[in-house]
């Protein structure tokens, strides 16, 4: 293996664990702050994606617009799943078994409509003008589109970092993570806040849905192709922690890029190996702080 | 007229009205046949394509009056591609709705599943789209029959195509990447084994297995660019070509070796999915074309297609199609659904006229493996706007005569060394 082989190798990982991220930060938001496992993210992933190719197809916007308004279109859906149906099951006795049943008939519903939308034809949208192409960077290739993807993670990360530590809203976002009751009684609405979390988090969903289309197959079931290896990230990354999310899908990302380089005919199980091995020696994640077990 | 003559009359005319659908009903003699295919996800299209090329031969058959006297039906229910819920259907389908003959199925781990209620139960299975080779081979039992090709047919065309492309572009180093699943491993086992049959040499540099339905793989694709193969030979089908492609293209991936899908990688869906996007160059092939070969009856049966779903058909869809007039040919013959060995000995060697037939040739179902025989075309990607939403077709082709493709008598996956 030469140097410019693992720089290529490298970029490869990075372009898979950024769109690992932006899916998986949204799943983590959600359990950390509204302690919900959605099921259903990859579904708005799969949404997002839909309304790009709706955007571009049908109203002929330029790609951009097309990607911001498949986050838009994704968030709006959220908050209204999360409005009309999740805020009704908070606080049961059963909640757990609710959170999953409910959002996996999201899931189903949500396949159902798109199918009956937009059909079960592979739909395909192109890279934007100026992306389509690559650059020689050291002797290797390097597309531009998953560059600007990269970039774009990066951005996200940045943006996610300065919201949830420096504004008001983040850190009621965070409070709300910890206790939730207590900042109920001081005033904040809690309710609002899970839904705007909401929200955001399916925005996040519906963002990565719309950049990966130009490189996938949109198709209805995308949403679960996307959603098993987002939960392997949440559960190295710790689940609800924002940060253990980028970390955990860098390392993911890259894992499975080398071992399908390194042990080819292993490739497809060394995500699971990894997040077995997560379990077994740190059950909260790699990034989480140990938890205290008392008897 | 008194009022008790008047109530009489009103009596006759509501029992009339009540009973005589009755009797219609009871009259009417039904041929059941219980579809699984998958409806959703990615291979969705494939389930759909199918039902509606399915029920387009029910109403083509029944317009003309049925068989013998009969009705042909198609229950279907979404087999979610998943094998134990496919085998609850089947046995629903079976011992409730009496159905007879079981019908279908996409995924080659559905129909080796399936294949085992039918033997059991005595109930013939129609296999219209599943392509794992076992199934006529080692798995093989008499009540299953299937109406398309299988991986070792058109792993047979595929090799010798690459036989016949070192006269005119020399080549030595060979890839693959395919689903990590039966049909990956068997399409592999097969191209090799017919490689070394056909007495080609040949160096393999890269072996991939990425998961079915894997949303990524630039890093495949980059670590096969190390590999420098003059040859990839992809395994993948459906949205994982598509997507393959896709995320191939910005490195000049085309460009720098060929690149080879002879079993299902030139199904229509994908030149529908990619359009202008689909790089030209590509040798490709499928299980039905819809621009070959150029006879009357393809052209009228695409051509159907279209007007009835507002699509163009992927190759799925023909194996329903033939499925059908297979039960109505056996059907015909027997003269009843009902006699079930009677329609197994129909079946065996039964010649069924195909849109996929090429001018001289007519498609017959071989009476010791029960698979149906038939020839390969190999295509190349070229410019072609017939068919839209594609941009390309495949054209410049190469034909495989049916009987040039068929297994060695025995053939066994496991005599196949493993790589």
């Amino acid at each position: 293996m030469d140097l410019s082989f693992i720089l290529v190798q490298l970029i490869s990982g990075l372009t898979m664990a950024t769109l690992l991220f932006m899916v998986a930060s949204g799943l983590t938001l959600i359990f950390g702050v509204g302690n919900v496992f959605n099921f259903a993210h990859g579904s708005f992933y799969m949404l997002g994606a839909y309304f790009a190719y709706l955007a571009v197809s049908s109203w002929h916007t330029n790609f951009w617009m097309a990607i911001l308004f498949a986050a838009l279109g994704a968030g709006v859906f959220g908050m209204s799943a999360e409005f009309l149906f999740l805020r009704r099951i908070y606080g049961r006795a059963e909640e757990g078994g609710f959170q999953i049943l409910l959002t996996y008939s999201f899931i189903l519903i949500i396949d159902d409509v798109v199918k009956l939308i937009w059909g079960t034809e592979y739909k395909t949208l192109l890279r934007p003008e100026g992306l389509r192409g690559s650059i020689e960077f050291v002797g290797v290739t390097l597309p531009t589109y998953n560059l600007a993807i990269i970039a774009i993670g990066l951005l996200i990360v940045v943006f996610c970092w300065l919201v949830l530590s420096r504004t008001r809203p983040g850190r009621i976002a965070r409070a709300s993570a910890l206790d939730r009751e207590m900042l109920g009684a001081m005033g904040v609405n809690v309710p609002l806040t899970m839904t705007v979390v909401f929200g955001i988090a399916t925005a996040l969903g519906g963002f990565a849905g719309g950049l990966a289309a130009p490189l996938r197959s949109v198709t209805p079931g995308a949403g679960i192709e996307v959603i098993i290896d987002s939960l392997i990230v949440v559960v190295i990354g710790g689940m609800g922690n924002f940060w253990g999310a980028w970390l955990g899908a860098l390392i993911l990302g890259e894992v499975i890029a080398f071992s399908v380089v390194i042990v080819p005919e292993w490739a497809s199980v060394v995500s699971y190996v990894v997040m077995v091995l997560t379990l077994i020696f740190k059950p909260e994640g790699l990034f989480s702080p140990r938890k205290v077990r008392t008897v | 007229m008194n009022k008790n003559s008047w109530m009489l009359l009103l009596l006759v005319v509501v029992l009339a009205l009540v009973v005589a659908p009755v009797c219609t009903m009871a009259q009417e003699k039904i041929i059941k046949t219980g579809s699984m295919y998958p409806m959703t996800g990615r291979p969705g299209l494939y389930g759909l394509d199918s039902v509606d090329a399915a029920e387009m031969a029910i109403a083509e058959i029944n317009e003309k009056g049925g068989v013998k006297g009969y009705k042909l039906e198609l229950i279907n229910s979404d087999s979610k591609a998943k094998p134990d819920y496919a085998v609850r259907l089947a046995k629903r389908y079976i011992d409730e709705d009496k159905v007879h003959f079981l019908f279908g199925v996409v995924s080659s781990a559905v129909g080796l599943a399936v294949t085992e209620v039918s033997k059991q139960n005595k109930k013939i299975f129609i296999g219209t789209d599943h392509a794992s080779t076992q199934l006529t081979t080692e798995k093989f039992q008499p009540y299953y029959f299937r109406v398309s090709n299988n991986t070792f047919q058109s792993m047979a065309a595929g090799a010798l195509y690459l036989k016949e492309l070192k006269q005119t572009k020399p080549w030595e180093t060979i890839a693959y990447v395919g689903p990590d699943y039966a049909y990956g491993h068997d399409q592999w086992n097969e191209l090799r084994f017919n490689l070394d049959r056909f007495g080609v040499s040949y160096k393999i540099v890269g072996v991939y297995w990425p998961k079915l339905f894997a949303p990524d793989y630039t890093p495949f694709i980059t670590s096969i660019l190390k590999d420098k193969p003059d040859v990839l030979v992809s395994g993948l089908w459906g949205g994982d070509t598509v997507a393959f492609i896709k995320q191939a293209q910005p490195y000049g991936f085309f460009d720098k070796m060929l690149f080879f899908s002879p079993d299902a990688g030139g199904n229509y869906e994908l030149m529908s999915a990619t359009g202008a996007e689909l790089p030209l160059g590509l040798v490709l092939s499928a299980r039905h074309h819809n621009n070959w070969p150029e006879t009357e009856a393809n052209k009228e049966y695409v051509a159907k297609f279209f007007k009835r779903t507002g699509r163009y058909p992927t190759y799925a869809a023909e194996g329903a199609y033939a499925g059908i007039y297979a039960i109505a040919q056996a059907v015909d013959k027997v003269g009843s659904p009902d006699d079930t060995e009677a329609l197994v000995k129909a079946l065996e060697g039964m010649k069924i006229p195909l849109p996929e037939d090429p001018e001289g040739f007519t498609s017959y179902i071989d009476p010791e493996t029960h698979q149906i025989v038939q020839g390969q075309a190999i295509g190349v990607t070229v410019p072609d706007d017939r068919f839209p939403p594609a941009k390309r077709m495949l054209g410049n082709w190469k034909v495989y005569k049916a009987e040039d493709l068929l297994p060695p008598k025995g053939f066994k996956q496991d005599m196949i060394k493993k790589q």
